[in-house]
């Protein structure tokens, strides 16, 4: 017994799978891919208007990623000291990122302004895609499942027009309404032609609110598919030979998920920074 | 054949082609971008940072390109 904390975290978490695998439902005999990403309801409460507030899978690991990052940003706040410890030292350097490495090498001007929502965004995604690799209990059934709050569109669209909206309140705030539409096109064009660039550019602009959210969301469903495929070979082929030789392959999958989780959040991040950024300094 | 084998056919045959061919484009992309990357890395070690985020982004912009074929192949055997 060399190191009795690490002995007590390893057993803690052979408990915890052991009481996963103990919860009552029964087991699956068949698998289908698409059943991994439906919203199973898990509180079913009264329609208002257009808007079904039932609570949902997405909407427990919204909540469980909201809890996670507040708790770790206030404990961390609250707990500096001077001679960072491994946790703090982790954090810290998570910060430089999203601050030097993020906001700091994209941005111009307004980065003290901006660096919160950017950083922010980074840590949300960030948590709620790495959430996502961890078995949870709600799936059919309350068999433990993967899922991740971000494998669904409502939820990145949400984000993406968040940085839709900030980029254009930014620019208009620091340049001003006329000035800042007008800077959409060249100034030096040809009439016909700045009108025709302009309007490239407004269509660009709302592609971007399209390849934001897309992006996010199709990388982790892609994901969460391959794995879920992966994690039930022996469903799928009917066979826990197939299954168990196939584990390596899940193994690798996993830890390229792990790197996947990290990119998204940070190309998330970091093109909301250089939109907004954008707007803000406009070049021509 | 009848019309509904038929159609179920044409679904899954767009699906799998559409990811296929559309993931051609973004892989010859991406393979391009960061073997460019890493060339002028190695030639100018001090600049590494700046590339490495303009290269995470140029990743961003291009890979969305196949995703938006997933997305397509996604629609193709589940909505449409």
């Amino acid at each position: 017994m060399k190191h009795p904390r690490r002995w007590i975290i390893a057993l803690l978490v052979l408990g915890f799978l052991i009481l996963l695998a103990l919860l009552p439902g029964g087991h699956k005999t068949e698998f289908q891919v698409a059943g991994e990403f439906q919203r199973e309801v898990l509180i079913k409460l009264p329609t208002i208007g257009p808007f079904d507030m039932s609570v949902t899978k997405t909407v427990a690991y919204l909540w469980i990623t909201v809890l996670i990052v507040c708790v770790v940003a206030i404990v961390i706040s609250r707990s500096m000291k001077l001679k960072p410890g491994r946790f703090q030292f982790a954090m810290e350097t998570m910060y430089d990122l999203a601050r030097d490495g993020i906001v700091g090498s994209v941005m111009k001007s307004g980065k003290k302004q901006w660096f919160p929502y950017v950083g922010g965004v980074f840590f949300f995604i960030l948590v709620s895609n790495l959430i996502g690799l961890f078995p949870l209990p709600f799936g059919e059934h309350h068999l433990p499942s993967f899922y991740a709050a971000t494998a669904n569109l409502n939820v990145t669209l949400m984000l993406a027009l968040f940085t839709f909206l900030f980029t254009h309140y930014a620019g208009i705030r620091k340049n001003g309404a006329l000035r800042y539409v007008k800077a959409w096109a060249p100034a030096g064009a040809p009439p016909v032609l700045k009108q025709m660039i302009w309007f490239i550019h407004v269509i660009s602009e709302i592609f971007r609110l399209i390849s934001l959210s897309v992006r996010l969301f199709a990388n982790m469903v892609a994901g969460h598919a391959i794995l879920a495929v992966f994690f039930a070979m022996a469903l799928i082929f009917q066979s826990y030979l197939v299954g168990l030789a196939l584990q390596g392959a899940s193994v690798l999958i996993y830890m390229f998920e792990i790197f996947v989780a990290f990119i998204q959040a940070f190309i998330f991040a970091i093109l909301s920074a250089v939109y907004i950024g954008g707007a803000l300094d406009q070049d021509h | 054949m009848d019309a509904a084998a038929a159609k179920e056919l044409g679904k899954l045959l767009g699906a799998g082609l559409s990811m296929g061919l559309g993931a051609i484009g973004p892989g010859v992309g991406l393979g391009i971008m960061i073997g460019k990357a890493l060339e002028s890395i190695a030639r100018q070690p001090e600049v590494a940072g700046d590339v490495r985020t303009n290269m995470f982004i140029g990743i961003g912009v291009t890979e969305a390109v196949a995703l938006y074929a997933f997305v397509v192949a996604l629609i193709l055997i589940f909505v449409a």
